[in-house]
Parts: C-alpha cells; sequence; structure tokens
C-alpha cells in the first residue's frame, strides 16, 4: 500500500493497485464519524460503439444509465437498497459522461457494506421481466429532467457546441432509445466495461485503511483482468458546430446559455495545470468578485449564474447558463469581458488566496471530499497531493500566456424565452 | 460536543465547542411572528444588507472585503417556521490558525458592519441598492414555475387552506414588492433589530471566554425581547371527503401533490412515532410508497413523503405520467389505509429507527446541521439527544399505528404535464 500526504491538509492519501489493475483510494478523517464509498467504472455516456474480437457493438442510448439501474437487481431476491436500510446506512448509483458510480454512505457496519457494494456490483443479473419493468422508472426519469428549462438550455448548448462527441446527448438516452434495449445489450457492456482494470473503489471518512484494503483484495483479487474493447475514436472538430441558436421554454424570465470551445493541442501545459489557469481564468472574469458581477448587478442584466469547465481529450469547454430578462444585452457584455479581458495581477492573487481557503475547507466534509478526489481520479488518473501548493505557485505571467492561446470567438450562444 | 446557551439579555448566544472543523460558523437569526404581506419586504430587507453598507458601497467592495479575509463566507435565508419566519445571516470564516492572528476578528467586524451599520441615508435606504434587491425578487417571484415541484407543493398548498401560514409564498407577492419604498424598507429593518427575537449561534474549536467577549464586543442588541407566540399551528380539521384540484402545465411529467393534516398529536407522538412512521410510509428507498408505487408499479421515479412537525402535516409528492393519476393515487391511498391497519412489521420499525440514529449520528459533521439541532432541540422543547435515542428505541409498533390513524389524506393536486410542443 503506498501512503502520501496530501500538503497543506494535514491529511494522507493512501492507495493501492491490485494485480489486477483495479485501483484503490482511501482517505481516512479520523475526526469524522460518518464514512462514503464509491464503487466506479470507467463506463459512462460517452461510450457509444465499441468493438472487440471482430465483433461490434452499438448498444442503444442509454445504456450505461439503464445498466446502472439495473445492478440493482439481483437474483437471490435481495434488494440492496434493503441490505443497506438494515444499518441505516444510504445507498445510491449515479451515471455520468464518463464513470458509474455504486455508492453508500453511513456510519455504521463498515465492514459488511463495503463487501457487499463490492459484491453485488459484481452480480449482474438481468432478465427480459426485470429489464422491461424498468422502462417506465426511467422513462419517467427522463421526462423529469426534460421538464427542467435550465437542463433543456444546457442540452441545446451541447448540441451547439459539439458536432460529434456524445456529450452532445442527454446521459439517460431517449425514451425512445430506452426502450430498445434488451437483457442482452446490459450483458455486452457489462462484461465488457465492468472489469477490475476499468475501475476503481474511493473511500473517504473513519475507516481504517489496513481493514479496507483486506476486504477489497478478498473480494475483488480473484476477479481477472480483461483485454478492454476498443472504443470507437471521435473526431471532434475544433469549431462550434452552431455559433447561435433561440429556443423556447416554459418559463417567465428568460435565459442565456454560453459556451467557449478551446480546442488544447496548441496549449503546451500538463492536463492539471491548464485545468488550474483555466479556473483561474474564468473565476477572475465571472466570479462573484469580478467587474462583470458588478456591471450586470447594476444594470438589472441578471439574476442567476451558473459556469463550469468540462474536459474531455484535446478540449476543455466553459459554460455559463444564467437567468437574464435582456438575453441580447446579456451577451453583449459576456462579450465585451472576452475582447478585452480584465485580468491583473493584484486580483489573480487575492484569487489565489479565496481559492486555498476553499481547499483547506473542502476537508471538513466528507461529501465534498468524495467528489473533489472522485474529479481528480476521472480527470489525471490519481489523487493530487500538492494541490495548495500548486495554487500557490500560478504566475501571473502564464496565465497572460495562455489567454493569447486560446481563441475567445469560438462560441455559441442559446438563448431560451417564453414559449407564448 | 460541548455545548452552553447564554442569556446575554438582549439575545441567546448558544455556543457549540468542536473540534471538527477549520472554521468558525456564526449564525444570527432574527424571529417574528410570520405576516403574509410582510414575507416580500423581508426577504428585499436581507438582499439589501448584503449589497452594500456604510464602509463597502458596493456589492463587488463587500465581497472583495469578504475574500481579504481569506474567503469569509457570508449568506442570508429566510424560512417560515410554523408561525414565525425566521430570518438568518451567516459568516463563516477559517480559524486563525490556517489564516493570520487576527483574522477572525476582522470577521466579526465584518460582520457586525454589514448588520449593523445599513448603508441609509436620511432613515432610507438608497434608491439605487432599492432597485436591485427589489429586481432579484421579481425575478424571483416570476420564476416560480420553473420548480415544477415546489410549485405543485405551493398550489396544493394554497388549495389547502390559504389562510394558514403553511400556505403563504415564502417568494413573495407580487403586489407587496411594488408598495416597497427606500423609507418602508428601513423601518422594517429598524423593526426586525430592535423587536425581533434573536438567536446567536457558534460553532468551532475556540475559548469560551474569548468567544464571549469577542461577540459582547461586535454584537449588540438594545431592547430585551420575549418570544411572543407559539411556533406550533392550528390544527386543520380534514375536510370529510377529499379536496381534488389541479391545474394544466405545459410540461411532459405531471406532478402530484398531497396535503394530509395529523390532527390531535401528543407531544411525545410528534417527535417520536411520527417520525418513524413518515419514514415507513414514504421516507425514502426503503418505504412503502417507494417499494409499491415505484418498484412495483413503475408508475414514477420520484415519490417521497415528510412530516412538518409544526404544521402537523405530512407531505406528499411524485412526479408521473398523467394517464397514471388515478391509478397512483389509489395507491398511495391503499398503502395508508394499509399501515393504519397494521400492515407493516418490526423490521420496518426497526429500519427506520436505524436511519434515525444514522441521522443523528451525523448531525455533528456538518456546521448547519447542529445549529438547526440545538434550534429545533430549544423551540419544540426536546431533551437532549442522547436522551431521545433511548425514547426512539422503545417506541412500539402499537404507537405508530396510533399515529396513522391521525393521518387524513385531505387535498390531493395535480399539476398536469400537457405538452404543447
Amino acid at each position: 500500500m503506498n501512503k502520501f500526504e496530501l500538503i497543506g491538509l494535514d491529511r494522507e492519501c493512501f492507495t493501492e493497485t491490485l494485480s489486477n489493475g483495479l485501483e484503490v483510494y482511501m482517505i481516512p478523517l479520523t475526526n469524522k464519524k460518518n464514512y462514503f464509498i464509491s464503487y466506479a467504472t470507467r463506463f459512462g455516456s460517452d461510450i457509444l460503439e465499441f468493438s472487440k474480437d471482430n465483433h461490434k457493438y452499438k448498444p442503444p442510448l442509454g445504456i450505461a444509465h439503464f445498466l446502472e439501474h439495473k445492478m440493482f437487481e439481483q437474483e437471490d431476491g435481495v434488494d440492496p437498497f434493503t441490505f443497506f436500510s438494515n444499518s441505516g446506512t444510504d445507498s445510491n448509483a449515479s451515471t455520468s459522461f464518463d464513470s458509474t458510480q455504486y455508492i453508500c454512505f453511513g456510519t455504521k457496519n463498515f465492514t459488511s457494506n463495503l463487501k457487499y457494494l463490492l459484491e453485488f456490483v459484481n452480480k449482474p443479473y438481468y432478465t427480459d421481466e426485470n429489464v422491461n419493468k424498468e422502462k417506465g422508472i426511467i422513462a419517467e426519469e427522463i421526462n423529469m429532467y426534460g421538464d427542467i428549462p435550465d437542463f433543456k438550455l444546457e442540452m441545446k448548448l451541447r448540441e451547439c457546441l459539439y458536432l460529434k462527441h456524445p456529450r452532445r446527448m442527454d446521459i439517460a438516452g431517449t425514451v425512445e432509445e430506452i426502450n430498445k434495449i434488451t437483457k442482452e445489450d446490459l450483458y455486452d457492456c457489462y462484461n465488457n466495461f465492468y472489469v477490475p482494470n476499468n475501475m476503481f473503489v474511493l473511500i473517504v471518512g473513519n475507516f481504517s485503511p489496513e481493514v479496507a484494503l483486506n476486504i477489497i483484495k478478498e473480494e475483488l483479487a480473484k476477479e481477472e483482468e480483461i483485454e478492454l474493447p476498443v472504443i470507437k475514436d471521435i473526431k471532434e472538430p475544433d469549431s462550434v458546430k452552431t455559433k447561435e441558436a433561440a429556443i423556447t421554454g416554459n418559463i417567465e424570465v428568460p435565459k442565456l446559455a454560453f459556451g467557449l470551445k478551446v480546442p488544447t493541442k496548441d496549449i503546451n501545459l500538463s492536463d492539471l495545470e491548464l485545468d488550474l489557469y483555466l479556473h483561474m481564468l474564468t473565476i477572475i472574469l465571472f466570479g462573484a468578485s469580478s467587474e462583470f458581477r458588478e456591471k450586470v448587478r447594476q444594470d438589472k442584466l441578471m439574476s442567476s449564474i451558473y459556469t463550469e469547465w468540462e474536459s474531455i481529450e484535446q478540449f476543455r469547454i466553459f459554460y455559463l447558463v444564467a437567468s437574464t430578462p435582456n438575453p441580447k444585452k446579456l451577451t453583449d457584455e459576456i462579450k465585451k469581458v472576452l475582447v478585452n479581458i480584465p485580468v491583473d495581477e493584484k486580483t489573480f492573487e487575492r484569487i489565489k488566496k479565496v481559492w486555498i481557503a476553499g481547499e483547506v475547507k473542502i476537508y471538513d466534509n466528507v461529501d465534498m471530499v468524495v467528489n473533489n478526489s472522485y474529479d481528480d481520479i476521472i480527470k489525471y488518473h490519481k489523487i493530487i497531493p500538492n494541490r495548495i501548493e500548486m495554487i500557490r505557485k500560478m504566475k501571473y505571467k502564464k496565465l497572460q500566456d495562455i489567454i493569447t492561446k486560446i481563441d475567445f470567438t469560438n462560441t455559441s450562444i442559446v438563448k431560451m424565452t417564453n414559449n407564448k | 460536543m460541548d455545548y452552553i446557551k447564554k442569556d446575554l439579555g438582549s439575545f441567546n448566544l448558544h455556543m457549540i465547542n468542536t473540534k471538527k472543523f477549520k472554521t468558525i460558523t456564526i449564525k444570527i437569526v432574527f424571529h417574528t411572528p410570520i405576516i403574509k404581506e410582510e414575507i416580500t419586504k423581508r426577504n428585499v430587507l436581507s438582499d439589501i444588507l448584503l449589497q452594500s453598507s456604510k464602509k463597502y458601497h458596493s456589492k463587488r467592495d463587500l465581497i472583495i472585503a469578504a475574500e481579504e479575509l481569506y474567503a469569509a463566507d457570508i449568506a442570508n435565508h429566510n424560512q417560515r417556521l410554523g408561525n414565525y419566519i425566521l430570518t438568518s445571516f451567516n459568516l463563516q470564516v477559517l480559524m486563525d490558525k490556517y489564516t493570520e492572528e487576527g483574522n477572525v476578528e476582522k470577521a466579526f467586524s465584518f460582520f457586525s458592519e454589514i448588520l449593523f451599520n445599513p448603508d441609509v441615508k436620511n432613515n432610507a435606504f438608497k434608491k439605487d441598492k432599492l432597485e436591485i434587491a427589489k429586481h432579484n425578487s421579481l425575478i424571483a417571484l416570476n420564476s416560480i414555475k420553473e420548480s415544477a415541484v415546489s410549485y405543485s407543493m405551493l398550489k396544493m398548498l394554497e388549495a389547502y387552506d390559504s389562510t394558514s401560514p403553511v400556505s403563504y409564498r415564502m417568494v413573495g407577492y407580487l403586489e407587496d414588492l411594488e408598495n416597497i419604498t427606500e423609507e418602508n424598507l428601513y423601518e422594517a429593518y429598524q423593526k426586525m433589530i430592535d423587536n425581533d427575537y434573536v438567536d446567536m449561534f457558534v460553532v468551532g474549536n475556540f475559548n469560551k471566554r474569548e468567544m464571549l467577549s469577542l461577540v459582547k464586543k461586535y454584537f449588540k442588541f438594545k431592547r430585551i425581547k420575549k418570544r411572543k407566540a407559539s411556533y406550533y399551528l392550528k390544527e386543520h380539521k380534514p375536510r370529510g371527503k377529499r379536496l381534488f384540484v389541479g391545474e394544466e402545465i405545459d410540461n411532459t411529467q405531471s406532478k402530484l401533490a398531497i396535503a394530509c393534516p395529523i390532527n390531535n398529536l401528543t407531544d411525545y407522538e410528534r417527535n417520536y412515532p411520527l417520525v418513524l412512521a413518515n419514514l415507513i410510509f414514504g421516507g425514502g428507498v426503503e418505504s412503502k410508497l417507494f417499494k409499491d408505487v415505484r418498484e412495483k408499479n413503475s408508475l414514477c421515479y420520484t415519490i417521497r413523503s415528510f412530516v412538518n412537525k409544526l404544521d402537523s402535516l405530512l407531505l406528499i409528492s411524485a412526479g408521473i405520467d398523467r394517464e397514471n393519476y388515478t391509478k397512483t393515487v389509489n395507491l398511495i391511498t391503499r398503502n395508508l389505509n394499509d399501515l393504519k391497519k397494521g400492515k407493516f412489521t418490526d423490521k420496518d420499525i426497526a429500519v427506520a429507527k436505524e436511519f434515525y440514529y444514522t441521522s443523528i449520528e451525523e448531525l455533528g459533521e456538518d456546521e448547519y446541521r447542529i445549529i438547526a439541532e440545538f434550534m429545533m432541540e430549544e423551540i419544540l422543547g426536546l431533551p437532549p439527544i442522547v436522551e431521545r435515542l433511548k425514547k426512539m428505541n422503545t417506541v412500539t409498533k402499537k404507537e405508530i399505528i396510533k399515529v396513522y390513524k391521525k393521518i387524513t389524506m385531505d387535498t390531493v393536486f395535480l399539476l398536469e404535464g400537457v405538452k404543447h410542443e
């Protein structure tokens, strides 16, 4: 077992890769009463087509999410929710673009819960009957999200930004597509992607790493490493697909979604460093203390804002979603900021201080440590031990260099207005 | 975790000492009996106090000042609790050992500036700041349909009893917004500071004597206040026959919202058997509603029930297809009737108790849950946690059945999804 310090946080991280390729990450927080376990596979909605042994697979859309729901079906009839509930432990699962995770969290029965979590995810049981039963439930889940204006807007923006990439589409698929899913489709995906060399375990909170690792080895060391299928490569063009679009929705206050597509092949930085600088840039431009926010507040141009960076191979994509009485004017204000980027060294240094304080606070909360570490594992295949140091060492000059390498006109804008 | 309450005359100071966090968290809560026409003003008031102060002329200046204190967090919140509206302001700042000597004190001074030194002139707030705060409120008012679940709940509760505070819209009302002026908002501010009952909570790792002197130095309320009325809402008598109401919305999914008043609850039932009764009925993935309506009949993705102790009310919410409306309502009715007849097992009770224990154990891991816990303990007159765990442990099936029998399904509302696209 490897052990390293999380610098500046008084915490340690324990890691191990089993001989079959399964990765284990553990961060004990000894002053907490609760624990959180995640067992995950790098299989999400990004994978649309794959091949192995001269066989091509193209399952219906939404298969990863469907599979996640059906994992809770067990041959012995025991409902995993029920198992965890016996000790007052919560359990759940979620599917994203790049992964699917099964989680349990609570304060009691750590060993038996960990053991059971690993066990049930390794025992698929799909029948025609149980697959069909799930279709109604998932259809309602798709309908629920489809009715949320912000979700609809984000999906439209994705269609504008991406030409080919699966991130153009809803993780859950469509009602029509999920109705085509069969138990054979589920087994094909399960057998190819739920294999130790494509999965990892992350544990945070009150537990002993030695005890946990022993259980993990007991349960999973016997699983065999299997050659992963070849995933169909997608060539996403550098430019956005559509610059502007307008949709209607069931809303009173109009909304605006703005996306910036940044191809990264010409920016010579590691993934992590690039992410740090891009994050810094958009905090300075659109964060709570930005000049932009003060201007749109004074002009009453914006009532809510949400921003995020997304990573895919060869690209970083920035999302900004806002409610605004005047989408046209707000668009102009965003563009103004990007034409004449208002960064200065003093702000740069202040944001560093704010950011470091935020990193320290994360370690007061088990859930936040889980989210942070999960992200690290997916994006960088490791937990970053020295993030605070890296933030402290960021150079203003480097940010200026990066700015010159970004085409700030490679954007998509979607406006949403009332449908009446 | 070590708890001390101090009556400082004009307000109560609750100090919760714990080594769990790297931060100091303070929450100041203003309690006053809720008046429907005043909700909007209260929202605008708590917003405008965070827009600027005498020292910081814009929200940007204010946020930068907070950032300079190593990212001190400051926030406001309004909520209804039974017959009361609670307006709270909170501050969270890293302990000095993670920043620099004196940073916490500077943060206290900053927080005090925001609360006690508002940006006013001639007994009136500034016009431009009021416009910003009113605009924020207006947007919130105009966006209520965006969350179909909360909108369905709100419309259902208005049909249930439009005279009861349970139906008041916490987002406020357009006609009240229009009547807010720079002057009457300042009057409301003074009234809040001078007349509202005040609780102050501090959570973190600190020296109690030092904390007490810091609090006394930066937080001074002139008047001594008393709580004015009971927090408990008047019981709602079921109407005898169920009320079915509805409204259309341009969505694919329909939302079902149901109100079930609970009558003649004893204090014991409210705090113990009722909690378990709700967990068994619709409180989670192990509940009767989840198992039957979702898992067995595939009628929905979400379904849950929750109780409001001070309102003596159990609420049910589900997202369904309109075609399945009658079927879903019938299933919910049947499940409740089965429970009244005692059709649940000792295992169901044991699982509900385990969930309760876990939630109590996890309390101490979140600063704001700790604060909410001590506040509710006082309002509901609850004994300390250890004693409550003991009491919960001895709740019997008979007692839970007795509570189910006091629950009546009264108002059923369907926000009917009819897609026009």
